[in-house]
Parts: C-alpha cells; sequence; structure tokens
C-alpha cells in the first residue's frame, strides 16, 4: 500500500491566533516543542488524539488542519 | 544545532557507551590469548559497568541543570519503540551467533584434536559485546529518526 501524504497548517494556524508560539501550543496540547516543530515540517504525522488536541486548541474542524494527501490525487 | 532534551541524553549515553566499552574491549583484545575468564578480567568488568553507571549520573545531573527535563510524549515513545525493534535483532542475532559459535567450537573439538576452544572468557565478552552493539544500535536509530522524522 502506498502512503499518503499528511499535510497541515499548524504553522499558520498559530500565526492566526496572535502568534503563539511552539512553546504554547505544546504545552496546550500536552507534547514537547519538538514535536510541535516536527509536525509543522512534516516530519511527524501526530496519533489522532493529539490532532485532535491541536484542532481543539485552534477552536477548527480537524480537517482545517490536517489534509491528507492520498496518493492517487497527487499521480492525478 | 538545535538538540532536544531527549536527543542531548541520548548523546551522552551513546558517548559513555563508546568510551567506556571501547576501552573495556580494546583490554580484552589484549587479554583474547588467556584461555580462562580469570578474576583480573571481572574485576575490569565490574569497573565498566560501574564507570557507565557513574558518568549516566553526573551527565544526567549536569544536564538537567542545564536545560530543563522535559517528559517523554507520544513521539519519543513511538521513536524509542522502533529503537529497541532493531536493537532486539541485533541482539537476537548476536546470541544466535554466540550459541552457533559454542556449538561449532564442540563439535569440532569432539571430532579431532584443534585448537578451537570457546572458553567462559569469550563466551562472556561476545554476550557482552552484542549487548552493547544492541544499546548503540537503540541510541543510533533514536538519534537518526529524530534527525531524520518519522513519516
Amino acid at each position: 500500500m502506498t502512503k499518503g501524504r499528511i499535510r497541515n497548517n499548524v504553522r499558520r494556524l498559530r500565526f492566526d491566533r496572535s502568534e503563539m508560539t511552539q512553546q504554547e501550543l505544546a504545552e496546550k496540547v500536552g507534547v514537547t516543542r519538538q514535536t510541535v516543530i516536527a509536525i509543522e515540517q512534516d516530519k511527524y504525522s501526530p496519533s489522532l488524539e493529539v490532532a485532535f488536541r491541536i484542532a481543539r486548541v485552534f477552536g477548527v474542524p480537524l480537517e482545517e488542519v490536517f489534509q491528507y494527501g492520498a496518493p492517487d490525487a497527487e499521480a492525478a | 544545532m538545535d538538540l532536544s532534551y531527549q536527543e542531548k541524553s541520548i548523546l551522552g549515553s551513546l558517548l559513555a557507551m563508546v568510551v567506556v566499552y571501547g576501552y573495556y574491549f580494546a583490554a580484552v583484545l589484549r587479554d583474547a590469548g588467556r584461555p580462562e575468564f580469570d578474576g583480573g578480567s571481572l574485576t575490569r568488568l565490574i569497573l565498566a559497568v560501574i564507570a557507565i553507571i557513574v558518568i549516566e549520573i553526573v551527565y544526567h545531573i549536569v544536564l538537567a541543570l542545564e536545560s530543563k527535563p522535559e517528559p517523554k510524549d507520544e513521539r519519543d515513545i513511538l521513536i524509542e519503540c522502533k529503537a529497541y525493534r532493531n536493537a532486539y535483532f541485533l541482539l537476537a542475532t548476536g546470541a544466535f551467533l554466540v550459541i552457533a559459535c559454542v556449538i561449532m567450537a564442540t563439535l569440532a573439538r569432539e571430532a579431532a584434536p584443534t585448537r578451537i576452544i570457546v572458553t567462559p572468557f569469550i563466551t562472556v565478552n561476545l554476550v557482552l559485546l552484542f549487548m552493547v552493539l544492541a544499546e548503540l544500535m537503540k541510541f543510533l536509530t533514536q538519534l537518526f529518526y529524530y534527525r531524520q522524522g518519522l513519516r
């Protein structure tokens, strides 16, 4: 099975929320700052639970934070 | 290079192991000609273990004072799981090789007079070597995934 890519708008959403720092987001979500950095750089796809917690911090639906780019859609 | 608390902790443990066990195995190789696992070798092994423990404690105290310790989150645990998997394969391979080595040396000795002997000294150090290599594999895998990411 070919893996798709999960993209996110965490960095943009942070800046939209009065430039929330990575540390502030990390503390609100309950992860380390390094994990927030990894998520923003697309180096780590968080668990569903952490993904929901991030969406809740920003007050937006999950789809607005994370998008799944299926391999078929990318090839087309 | 911006290193996290976990990365600094792993890097320190990795360096401590390389230095202490590097020195230990260099000394073991010098003694490789000896047929028996004597008291001096056992003392050296105990000293190596104590040295590792002391270095780790001192390093982590300094690290905790220098940078704020961070509890492990889901990414740290996932990386640790992947590292343990690689370390397990290396350790299992090592255990298999040591067993095969002992069996083959015994068979060879029974079949014909030979100089091939696997003494307790060699067996203990081969097992220890693979334990150290497995631990190094764990540290290196963790550092790799922290830098490379988990995609």
